[in-house]
């Protein structure tokens, strides 16, 4: 530990409690047994969350909002690792240029992109379709785990894949047995941030989905719009269980300190 | 840096990659790069062009006329840029002494406040924002704590302050983590000697510590200002209608009221706004990088 300021740490303190407020208040909120949100909360029960886990209004988004996740996060490694590992190995002259132009989509406000992927979808027949969804949710992740895996390869030691080859293995046996191995963390942390991306993403899933394809947060907000009791507070805790098993997922893979920068 | 990479990768790799570079490149790049191309661009493409659209028939510039033409549309334009100004100067303000704990604490510490910060940032937007709804609303914790001092209600919700406090939460992380990850980088030996040649703390921090970790500050900051102005989750449910911004319009036009080559020319308008941002960050990062030798 360090000497800074006690001055400082008080502000610390002071901060974290801000930065987790909403959510510590949530979860409470969502655990009370209460017919209203108010505060203090009136009594424990689960009776929320077992009205949620029975309604299929918010069991189905989450169905969804599940396998969209996990489609995206898939379709998302295989079409970011292949193109990592060929942006390292090829010294192409583009490199910078290529690479600016698959980040792309994290420097565009996602409300954009959705009006334009609505637009899109409407001229070719494909409105609120999970073709349409899982495109729009594709673009939004495939940069991260872009970023991710080429962070971690750019920092892998590189002379392991030229000992390998020059002692007789061929390419995909290089890539197979020496590359993939090795920047497998790196996949494993973009897996999950794209996960997460996808499951907390809003503007698309609003404008592409219907009553049969919404997402869990496209239910919850539309849900808010019009009532505000504690189920609400009972499925977004839900959200945020999911949301910690995969980050304690990614501190045990990949380590906390590198959330710094894949998040970055 | 990438001289040296890529001389080492040609001695290294000699013949095999001019055999294998062609066939490899093509099939690991061209799948990703078409999807970017047809989801991505393409959707900006058809957008822009249903913005040309008009009721009349031709195709013109009429509907930024509509927006451009209006004091109300030019006042939201105003609202949106001057909200993300003022959440983004709040976030570099707040946020800069966590991201300096941050860098300067022990390795324990640093997880747990990476973990701290990271957090909010891993909870749907849609969560977050309904969490300061039950902090601030009219029967809220905050009104509750006021009740029972014996102070009257504060209004918090469906205004301005409302929307900018949990904005600034939903952003907060970012201005952190930018401005955590250039004092981590920042040679200590610096501030060591300015120390030992007899400065002060306070001394050591505004000459040294600050002025180096600006690089980190803008860095957040123009994050902080993009996802601003284009984000309308948290505007639409904490300030409703009376907090209006091009995002929040945007959203409306397209659902209630249907007028789409409308909503694509405010989204083409608010695209601009954006991308001009970027470009001049890269324009003043190409200048910052030419002065420095």
């Amino acid at each position: 530990m360090r000497h800074l300021h006690p001055a400082l740490w008080a502000y610390v303190a002071l901060l974290s409690l801000f930065l987790l407020a909403p959510i510590i208040v949530v979860i409470v909120a969502g655990f009370t047994a209460g017919d209203f949100i108010m505060f203090p909360p009136s009594g424990f029960s689960l009776k929320w969350f077992e009205k949620v886990l029975r309604d299929p209004d918010f069991i189905r988004p989450l169905w969804n909002s599940l396998r969209l996740g996990v489609a995206a996060t898939l379709v998302s490694t295989l079409l970011a690792v292949p193109a990592a590992i060929a942006l390292i190995r090829g010294a192409l002259p583009g490199r910078r240029a290529i690479e600016t132009f698959l980040l792309a989509p994290l420097t565009v406000p996602t409300i954009i992109l959705a009006v334009g992927l609505l637009f899109f979808a409407a001229r070719i027949g494909l409105t609120s379709s999970f073709a349409a969804l899982l495109a729009g949710h594709v673009v939004i992740t495939v940069p991260y785990m872009l970023r991710t895996v080429l962070g971690v390869y750019a920092g892998m030691n590189r002379e392991v894949e030229q000992a390998a080859q020059v002692l007789g293995a061929r390419p995909w046996q290089v890539t197979w047995l020496i590359t993939l191995p090795e920047i497998r963390p790196g996949v494993i942390a973009g897996a999950i941030f794209s996960f997460l991306m996808s499951f907390d993403e809003v503007a698309v899933a609003l404008l592409l989905t219907n009553s049969d394809t919404t997402t869990l947060p496209v239910s919850i907000l539309s849900y808010l719009v019009y009532n505000y009791d504690p189920a609400v507070a009972a499925i977004s805790t839900i959200q945020i269980a999911i949301v910690v098993v995969a980050l304690v997922l990614l501190e045990r893979l990949f380590g906390v300190k590198n959330l710094m920068f894949a998040s970055r | 840096m990438d001289v040296t990479a890529s001389a080492d990768g040609r001695i290294a790799s000699g013949s095999r990659t001019e055999r294998e570079f062609p066939t490899g490149l093509v099939l690991g790049l061209a799948p990703i790069v078409l999807v970017v191309a047809v989801f991505f661009v393409g959707p900006l493409i058809v957008n822009a062009l249903e913005s040309l659209k008009t009721p009349s028939g031709p195709k013109g510039l009429q509907q930024y006329g509509r927006i451009f033409g209006d004091v109300y549309y030019l006042m939201v334009i105003g609202q949106t840029l001057l909200f993300g100004i003022v959440v983004t100067a709040i976030c570099a303000v707040v946020g800069y002494p966590m991201g300096y704990a941050v860098a300067r604490s022990g390795r324990q510490v640093k997880a747990l406040l990476i973990l701290i910060v990271v957090a909010p940032l891993l909870v749907n937007v849609v969560v977050r924002s309904f969490g300061w709804m039950v902090i601030l609303g009219g029967a809220g914790a905050v009104n509750a704590g006021l009740r029972a001092i014996g102070l009257p209600k504060a209004e918090l919700m469906y205004n301005w302050t409302g929307v900018t406090i949990a904005m600034v939460h939903v952003l907060l992380p970012f201005m952190i983590l930018s401005v955590a990850s250039t004092i981590e980088t920042l040679d200590e030996r610096l501030e060591e000697a300015a120390r030992v040649l007899g400065a002060s703390s306070t001394r050591v921090f505004r000459d040294i510590t600050l002025p180096l970790s600006m690089e980190g500050v803008v860095t957040g900051a123009i994050l902080v200002f993009t996802l601003t102005i284009g984000s309308f989750v948290t505007v639409l449910l904490l300030g409703k209608n009376a907090t209006m911004v091009l995002p929040v319009l945007i959203y409306q036009q397209l659902t209630v009221a249907s007028d789409w080559p409308f909503a694509a020319a405010m989204g083409v308008t608010l695209l601009g706004l954006v991308s001009g941002l970027l470009w001049a960050q890269a324009a003043l990062r190409g200048a910052l990088g030419k002065a420095r030798p």
